[in-house]
């Protein structure tokens, strides 16, 4: 081998070498679970099963008969930019439960202001992109909770979607890669699972309001029956908050005979976004799919 | 509940309610603004043509008398399936000729389709797509 293609060689094979390294560093190894880590499981509250989020969530029994309320419209999407809870300049109330609005630091209140004032209807949701989280969590359809060792995973009927969250006492990372429902590591404070997230991607579709790459959602699950389990919600973030910002509290019914029903929201879509940010609908074929 | 009706707090209370379930039903997979959500417009006699039992909506399809002793299409965008099944509804509870009256909020742009807001068979059965969940 001449000299240029072995110095090339080298410097490949040290790159790879690194590489490796690296994504070694980032990624947690986890153990085969042992017998005892699948029996710790059965002395954790119960989670597992079916959810649905009742009238909060816009299904279940809340939502009225007849007139405009029974009608249409899978899964809730509150507000991807520019809609939502309207931000708060800071100063401006205590930030109680969520009633006033995410407290904004002066210079996030700014790049507040100057979002487009887009329709808060005319949303990417009409193109099947799902809310993220926090939002997700609050559809009018149920959620499925399972537990394996040192897991808990999600499975979010609404656009099939799936949480993992990760109780095996791995760290937050501190440079996570940007990810739609960011990364969420979890712990348990009695029979309170606490879930953090961090490490959003710049498509908010489950945050309101702008936010710096130091953003948290706090989420935590309990239950306070046996079928009953409730989610507060906090955001924290240094840099765009003067004050944790409390999304409340949602409450969840568990229903013992239901299984997650198939929702692959591009089967049939007729809904759509057009360039100009507005919705509309295709008409064509119909009884078919629409193109 | 007639305690509440009856209380003077109880029609505020049953309107919140409403409005509530509204908006949380309204911020909806897509937009509702191709509709015009503040009128209703009711198509007699229409007949179940075409049924797509599909997601992210159930769209139904029927012929209208046009006036002018012919007929034209409607369609009408429903709830999803997973939706309705859990509130009532199956795939087979509309049949290809079943005769309805809708009611729908039209397309603010004049195409034959809107969102459907309720439907009375001739035997006066109501149809939804709302409602209370029927399976525990």
């Amino acid at each position: 081998m001449k000299r240029g293609p072995r110095i090339l060689f080298g410097i490949l094979a040290c790159t790879i070498f690194l590489g490796c390294l690296t994504l070694a560093q980032q990624r947690t190894v986890r153990s085969a679970p042992a017998a005892a880590d699948w029996a710790a499981l059965a002395k954790l509250p119960d989670f597992t099963g079916v959810w649905e989020a009742g009238g909060g969530g816009g299904g279940g029994g809340a939502a009225p008969r007849g007139g405009a309320a029974g009608a249409a419209a899978p899964a809730t999407a509150a507000a991807p930019r520019g809609g939502g809870a309207a931000p708060a300049a800071a100063g401006r109330g205590g930030g109680g439960r969520g009633a006033t609005g995410p407290q904004l630091t002066p210079a996030y209140a700014a790049k507040a202001a100057a979002r487009t004032s887009a329709n808060a209807e005319d949303n990417a949701s009409a193109n099947c992109v799902p809310p993220g989280v926090p939002q997700i969590m609050g559809q009018p359809y149920p959620m499925e909770f399972l537990f394996t060792p040192g897991l808990v995973t999600i499975v979010i009927e609404a656009y099939t979607q799936v949480r993992h969250i990760y109780t095996d006492g791995r760290k937050l990372p501190d440079d996570p890669e940007p990810n739609f429902h960011g990364t969420s590591i979890g712990h348990w404070e009695g029979n309170t699972l606490v879930a953090e997230t961090v490490g959003f991607a710049d498509t908010p579709r489950g945050i309101t309001f702008p936010f710096s790459e130091k953003m948290k959602v706090v989420e935590r699950f309990q239950l306070t029956d046996p079928d009953t389990m409730t989610i507060e919600t906090t955001i924290v973030d240094p840099e765009a908050l003067t004050a944790p910002y409390s999304m409340g509290s949602r409450s969840l019914r568990r229903h013992r005979n239901w299984t997650i029903a198939e929702y692959v929201c591009q089967e049939n879509n007729r809904n759509f976004l057009d360039n100009n940010g507005k919705a509309g609908i295709i008409l064509a074929n119909p009884g078919g799919a629409p193109r | 509940m007639k305690e509440l009706l009856r209380s003077k707090a109880g029609p505020a209370a049953i309107a919140l309610c409403l409005i509530v379930g509204f908006v949380s039903v309204a911020l909806a997979h897509h937009s509702f603004s191709p509709f015009n959500m503040t009128e209703s417009k009711v198509l007699l006699n229409a007949t179940v043509k075409k049924i797509e039992w599909t997601n992210p909506h159930t769209w139904f399809w029927f012929d209208v008398p046009d006036g002018k002793g012919g007929t034209e299409l409607w369609g009408a965008e429903g709830m999803s399936p997973n939706y309705l099944d859990r509130r009532g509804w199956s795939r087979n509870r509309l049949k290809l000729g079943d005769k309805l009256e809708l009611t729908i909020h039209p397309m603010k742009n004049g195409d034959k389709a809107g969102m459907w807001m309720t439907a009375k068979r001739p035997n006066g059965e109501v149809l939804v797509m709302g409602g209370t969940i029927t399976d525990p």
